[in-house]
């Protein structure tokens, strides 16, 4: 459980942590747009994992939360590619994609 | 939500076969002290949920804010989510409550419990298991607990109450298990409040609406002098001491609720222990309930002080519910 709740956990206030800079840096309301609703997709899998009471026993689970362990290391540090908002748009969807890979197996 | 029922099942279930250990008891003191033990123990962790239900309640706030202030998204189905798991929360305080009552109940029966009346409120316990039932829970944990409870209402029946005492011991290992078995969500809900409170108040020091003199009275206050009201261009200069002291402060707050959770888990493995004890026939040789509840009161005491600070400027109790979701302006 501690693992997979972790992983989505760091990614949510990753994001939370640098969100200000991000949106500062979204040139179009297209991006503020985007950064947001990865916002609310990383809060949203946070909540829904610790509804469910997640258990990663599960080999699947593991290897899949060890790779969000990976990419929760680009989330943060997204203040560092904030120039190219798609770039930091592009880990954030990584992150939120293997988040929602480890909610489906537990499901 | 694997555990959430099997742990409300079993917290009834200990209620109950507390209850029925106690006719196991050679002593009556023993028996009292171990349901006085118990009660209180329940108490405090009826004490915890609720203070982590506090939390919940600022965590819902913050995001209030967040939105307001940063543009942080926070929509009504995410709130909804937060709602879900502090109602969680509420079921544990509750049916803690209804333990620590029970347990003061039977404390006081010991003297003169009669089987039948014991029966009776083992019946009671499998109805009010009986009414959980329309949440999941692991079957193996339902089973398990359906069946010790009827194996006590039957060794009471039929005054075998050895065999009812060691029916309870399962019951209470399990509710200190289950507990355990929780701990990590409720750490990372704790985390997620102080992570966001500190991320929130360190945007609120960078925009330059904190008034940061506050870190002076370390110094000040030793010598009775009160720093002026107005302190200009140093404001800017004390945002790093002041955002130095939330990370600090976020730290002990982390670490008081660790403790906390550790002392709550002490206290119910060494609750099952002493009752594991009384029903292998051994003497109550500790009078007092856990000393390690003494740390869950302390961040208990914590949490409230600062809910009550709170309280005249705090919608808390009453967060309204969000009809629309948020929109990065």
């Amino acid at each position: 459980m501690a693992n997979a709740l972790e992983n989505v956990q760091a990614t949510f206030l990753n994001l939370d942590g640098q969100y200000n800079l991000l949106l500062a840096a979204c040139r179009t309301q297209a991006d503020r747009d985007a950064l947001s609703a990865r916002y609310s997709a990383a809060q949203s899998a946070y909540e829904d994992c610790a509804d469910q009471l997640l258990e990663d026993d599960d080999a699947a689970v593991a290897a899949l939360s060890t790779q969000l362990t990976t990419i929760n290391k680009q989330v943060s540090a997204l203040t560092t590619q904030m120039g190219d908002i798609s770039k930091v748009l592009t880990v954030l969807d990584q992150a939120l994609k293997l988040g929602q890979q480890v909610m489906s197996c537990l499901a | 939500m694997k555990c959430k029922l099997s742990w409300l099942r079993i917290a009834a279930g200990g209620v109950v076969l507390s209850a029925l250990t106690l006719t196991g008891c050679k002593t009556s003191d023993d028996a009292a002290a171990a349901a006085s033990q118990m009660a209180a123990t329940s108490q405090q962790l009826c004490s915890y949920y609720k203070a982590l239900q506090t939390t919940f309640q600022q965590t819902d706030e913050l995001y209030q804010l967040n939105e307001q202030l940063n543009s942080k998204p926070y929509t009504a189905e995410n709130q909804q989510l937060l709602k879900n798991n502090e109602a969680e929360l509420a079921k544990r305080a509750q049916l803690a409550t209804d333990l620590s009552s029970l347990s003061e109940g039977f404390g006081a029966l010991s003297a003169s419990a009669t089987p039948s009346n014991v029966a009776s409120a083992a019946s009671q316990v499998e109805a009010d298991l009986d009414k959980l039932s329309p949440v999941k829970a692991s079957s193996t944990e339902q089973g398990a607990l359906k069946l010790a409870v009827q194996q006590l209402a039957s060794a009471v029946q039929e005054h075998k109450e050895r065999e009812a005492a060691k029916a309870m011991e399962g019951a209470a290992q399990s509710l200190s298990d289950l507990f355990a078995k929780e701990t990590e969500i409720w750490n990372s809900t704790e985390q997620v409040y102080s992570q966001i409170a500190a991320n929130l108040a360190s945007s609120l020091v960078d925009a330059n609406v904190t008034d940061n003199g506050a870190v002076l009275e370390v110094a000040l206050t030793p010598f009775g002098l009160i720093r002026n009201g107005s302190i200009g261009d140093m404001n800017g200069k004390l945002a790093p001491v002041a955002k130095q002291q939330i990370t600090t402060k976020k730290a002990a707050m982390d670490e008081a609720y660790r403790s906390a959770t550790d002392g709550m888990a002490k206290a119910l493995a060494q609750m099952a222990q002493r009752i594991q004890a009384l029903a292998d026939g051994k003497p109550m040789t500790e009078r007092r309930a856990p000393l390690s509840l003494a740390t869950v009161q302390a961040w208990v005491t914590q949490v409230n002080g600062v809910a009550n600070t709170l309280a005249p400027a705090s919608g808390a109790a009453a967060s309204p519910a969000k009809s629309g979701s948020g929109k990065a302006k």
